[in-house]
C-alpha cells in the first residue's frame, strides 16, 4: 500500500529533473497569450518604416477583406481546436461554396443555392464529426480524407473548368463599403460577436471548453461529448462556407486553386492567438489578433516586393513558431 | 456454449487452429493482399493490356517513389506521429541536385557526391524536424505541416521553372537493370527488407512501437524516447530524399512541383496497410500492400482512361471508407 501512495501523481515530473521557475512559467504563459497583439504593433511599426505603401487606402481595404475571410474561417477552426480536434477540410469547403453558388446561379433563385451551399457544408461537417467521434478516426486523417474527397467531387462536378459569374449580393457583402470600412469586415465582426457571446455566455460555450479541457470529466458531468464535437464540426464547415462566399465575392471569379492556403492559415492564426492544440484553452479575441498578424505579414511580403512564394515560407514560419511556443507553454503549465 | 464448441473444434484440429490464429493476428495484412489479388485478378481477366509483363513491371516501377516515401511514413506513424514534409523533402533533394548539375555544365563526375549531398539534405532536415518536435512537445502533424510550407517556399525560391541539364549517366539510375529487374526495384526491396528487419528484430525498432504505444510506459521501460522519435523522422526524411533522387532520374528535370500529393498518398498507403494511425500497432509489410494497391488502381484507371478528376474523387472515397471501416480499440478521448 505504501509503495503505491509513494508514486507521484504527475507522471511527467518523474521523467525529468527539469523544474521550471514560476517566473519562467508565468513569462511563457503571458507570451503565449499576448504574442499576437504585441507582434501586430511591431509589424505595423516595421511597415511604417520600410513599406509606407502598406498604409495606402486601397491596400488597407485589401488587408481588411482578407482579414475578414480568414477571420471567419479561423473562428470555426478555433472552436474545433478547443474540442481537441482539427479541421483540414475547410479549404475544400471554402472552394466548394463558391462553385455551388456561382454555377447554380443561372437557373435557380439565389436563396436556394445559398441554402444548398450551407446544407452541403453542414453535411460535410457532420460527416467529419461522425468519423471523429463515432469511428474514433484521428481528426487529421478524417478531415484530410474529407479534403481529398470534397476536392475530387468539386473537380468532377466542374470538369476542372471555372465558369459562371459571382452574384451581385456576394459582391455587396464583401467588396462594397459601409462608410469607410469594407462590408466583409462588418460580417466578420458580427460573426465574432455571435460566437464570443456563445462561448462566454451560453451553456453550449461552456460545454465546448469542458469537452476540450478534460473529456472524461465532461462525460462524468453529463455532457454529451460526441454531440458537442459533431456540432462544432458542422459549425466550422458552415463558417468555412461563409468565408468561401465572401472570398468569391471579393475576388469576383471562381478560381480552381481558390482557398488552398486556408487550412494552414486558419490553424496558424488560431494557435498564434493563444489557442492550444491540446484543447480547452484559447479564445476568439486571440484568434482575431492572430488572423490580423498573419494577414499583415503576408501582405508585407507583397508590399515589400518580395517574390510571392515567400508567403509560403512566412506561413510556415509563423505556424512553426506559434506551435513551438504554445507547445512549450502547455508543457510548462502541465507540470 | 458456442465458445466450448469452438474450443473443442480447435483442439481436434491444431492445424486449422494455427491458421485461424494467423488470420486473427494479421487480419489487416491478409485483407489488403486479398484486395490486391482481387483487383489485379479482375483487371488481368478483363484487360489484356494489364496482364502484359511490361505493364506489371511498370506497376512495380511506378510504385517505387511512393513505396520509398511510405516506408519512412510508416516508421513515423508507428511512433504516433505523422510526417507532412516528405513530399517537400523529396522535392528539395531533387531540386538542389538539379541546380548544381545545371550550374556545373552537367558534369558526370559530380553524380556520386551530389547523390550523397541529396541524402545529407534529407537527413539534416529530418533531424531538425525531430529535434523541433521533441524539444517543443508540439503536435508532430502541425509542426511538420508548417515545416512543409516553409520548404515549399524555399523550393520555389530555388526555382519556379523546371531545371534542365541533368547528365545522361544520372538518368541511367532509373533505367538500369540487373538481369530483368530494374535497379530501383531492387533498391526499394532492400530498403523494405532492412526496414522490416529493423522494426521487428532490433531493439531500436521495437522502441518505435513502444514510443507509439504510450509515452509514459516507454519512458518507464527505459526506452530513449527523444532519440527514438528523432531517429524516426531522420529515417523518414532520408527515404524521402532517396525517392526525390529517383524521381529526378525518372523525369530528367528538376521539377519544382515534383512529388505533389505524396505526403497524403503515403499516409493513405500506411492506413490501408493496417498500421494504426494512433501509433504503436501494425506492420510495415501492410504498407507495402497499400502502396501496391494504390499503384495497381491508378494503373487500371489509366488503362480504362478514367478522367483524372474522377480518379481523385475515387481516391478520397477509398480513404473515407478505409478510415471509417477501422475503429481504434483505444478511446479517442
Amino acid at each position: 500500500m505504501s509503495t503505491s501512495s509513494a508514486v507521484p501523481k504527475s507522471t511527467s515530473s518523474r521523467f525529468s529533473s527539469f523544474r521550471p521557475s514560476p517566473r519562467l512559467v508565468r513569462g511563457v504563459d503571458l507570451a503565449g497569450q499576448w504574442a499576437a497583439p504585441i507582434m501586430i504593433v511591431v509589424v505595423m511599426i516595421i511597415a511604417a518604416v520600410y513599406a509606407p505603401a502598406f498604409y495606402q487606402p486601397t491596400n488597407l481595404k485589401t488587408v481588411g477583406i482578407q482579414i475578414a475571410v480568414l477571420g471567419i474561417v479561423a473562428v470555426g477552426q478555433t472552436l474545433v481546436l478547443l474540442v481537441r480536434s482539427i479541421d483540414l477540410s475547410v479549404s475544400a469547403v471554402l472552394a466548394l461554396g463558391a462553385v455551388i453558388v456561382v454555377q447554380t446561379e443561372s437557373g435557380n433563385p439565389l436563396w436556394i443555392s445559398f441554402i444548398q451551399a450551407f446544407a452541403v457544408a453542414a453535411v460535410i461537417g457532420l460527416a467529419n464529426g461522425f468519423l471523429i467521434t463515432k469511428r474514433q478516426v484521428p481528426p487529421f486523417v478524417a478531415t484530410f480524407g474529407m479534403l481529398v474527397f470534397v476536392q475530387g467531387a468539386r473537380l468532377a462536378y466542374t470538369k476542372g473548368q471555372a465558369s459562371g459569374t459571382v452574384p451581385a449580393i456576394l459582391r455587396a457583402i464583401s467588396f462594397e463599403q459601409i462608410g469607410p470600412i469594407p462590408a466583409a469586415l462588418v460580417v466578420w465582426l458580427i460573426v465574432n460577436i455571435i460566437f464570443i457571446f456563445i462561448l462566454r455566455r451560453t451553456r453550449y460555450g461552456r460545454w465546448i471548453y469542458a469537452v476540450g479541457g478534460n473529456p472524461s470529466a465532461a462525460r462524468y458531468a453529463g455532457i454529451r461529448i460526441d454531440a458537442v464535437v459533431i456540432a462544432v464540426h458542422a459549425i466550422c464547415s458552415m463558417l468555412a462556407m461563409l468565408g468561401g462566399l465572401l472570398l468569391s465575392g471579393y475576388i469576383g471569379y471562381v478560381d480552381l486553386r481558390l482557398g488552398s492556403d486556408y487550412n494552414l492559415n486558419s490553424i496558424a492564426a488560431a494557435i498564434v492567438g493563444g489557442t492550444t492544440f491540446t484543447g480547452g484553452r484559447g479564445n476568439l479575441f486571440g484568434t482575431a489578433a492572430g488572423v490580423a498578424l498573419l494577414i499583415l505579414l503576408l501582405n508585407l511580403v507583397v508590399v515589400l516586393g518580395l517574390p510571392i512564394h515567400w508567403q509560403y515560407a512566412m506561413q510556415g514560419i509563423v505556424l512553426v513558431l506559434a506551435v513551438a511556443l504554445q507547445g512549450f507553454r502547455q508543457f510548462l503549465l502541465s507540470r | 456454449m458456442a465458445v466450448t464448441v469452438e474450443d473443442a473444434r480447435e483442439r481436434f484440429s491444431p492445424c486449422s487452429q494455427q491458421f485461424v490464429r494467423f488470420l486473427r493476428n494479421n487480419a489487416s495484412i491478409v485483407l489488403i493482399y486479398g484486395i490486391i489479388l482481387l483487383v489485379v485478378g479482375i483487371a488481368a481477366v478483363f484487360n489484356e493490356n494489364f496482364r502484359s509483363p511490361s505493364n506489371l513491371m511498370n506497376i512495380m516501377r511506378q510504385s517505387i517513389i511512393l513505396g520509398l516515401i511510405a516506408i519512412g511514413q510508416s516508421v513515423v506513424i508507428l511512433t504516433g506521429g505523422m510526417d507532412m514534409t516528405v513530399a517537400q523533402v523529396a522535392r528539395i533533394a531533387g531540386l538542389t541536385v538539379a541546380t548544381i548539375f545545371a550550374a556545373q555544365q552537367s558534369n558526370p563526375a559530380l553524380i556520386v557526391p551530389l547523390i550523397l549531398l541529396g541524402l545529407l539534405i534529407g537527413t539534416v532536415l529530418g533531424g531538425l524536424t525531430g529535434i523541433l518536435i521533441t524539444q517543443t512537445h508540439a503536435n508532430p502533424f502541425i509542426i511538420t505541416f508548417g515545416i512543409a510550407s516553409i520548404l515549399r517556399g524555399v523550393n520555389l525560391a530555388i526555382s519556379t521553372t523546371p531545371i534542365r541539364g541533368i547528365p545522361k549517366p544520372y538518368l541511367q539510375i532509373y533505367e538500369a537493370k540487373i538481369g530483368i529487374i530494374p535497379v530501383n526495384v531492387i533498391v526499394m526491396a532492400l530498403i523494405w527488407i532492412a526496414a522490416y528487419l529493423f522494426t521487428t528484430r532490433t531493439r531500436n525498432g521495437r522502441a518505435l512501437y513502444a514510443v507509439g504505444g504510450s509515452e509514459r510506459v516507454a519512458r518507464l521501460s527505459a526506452v530513449r524516447y527523444n532519440r527514438t522519435l528523432i531517429l524516426a523522422y531522420v529515417f523518414s526524411a532520408f527515404c524521402a530524399a532517396i525517392a526525390g533522387l529517383f524521381l529526378l532520374a525518372r523525369t530528367g528535370v528538376g521539377d519544382p512541383s515534383a512529388a505533389e500529393g505524396m505526403d497524403f498518398q503515403s499516409i493513405v498507403a500506411v492506413a490501408l496497410g493496417g498500421i494504426s494511425l494512433y501509433g504503436g500497432k501494425g506492420s510495415i509489410i501492410g504498407t507495402l500492400g497499400g502502396v501496391l494497391l494504390l499503384a495497381a488502381l491508378s494503373n487500371v484507371f489509366n488503362l480504362l482512361q478514367v478522367n483524372i478528376y474522377y480518379q481523385q474523387l475515387f481516391l478520397g472515397l477509398i480513404v473515407l471508407i478505409a478510415v471509417a471501416a477501422y475503429k481504434s480499440p483505444r478511446s479517442a478521448a
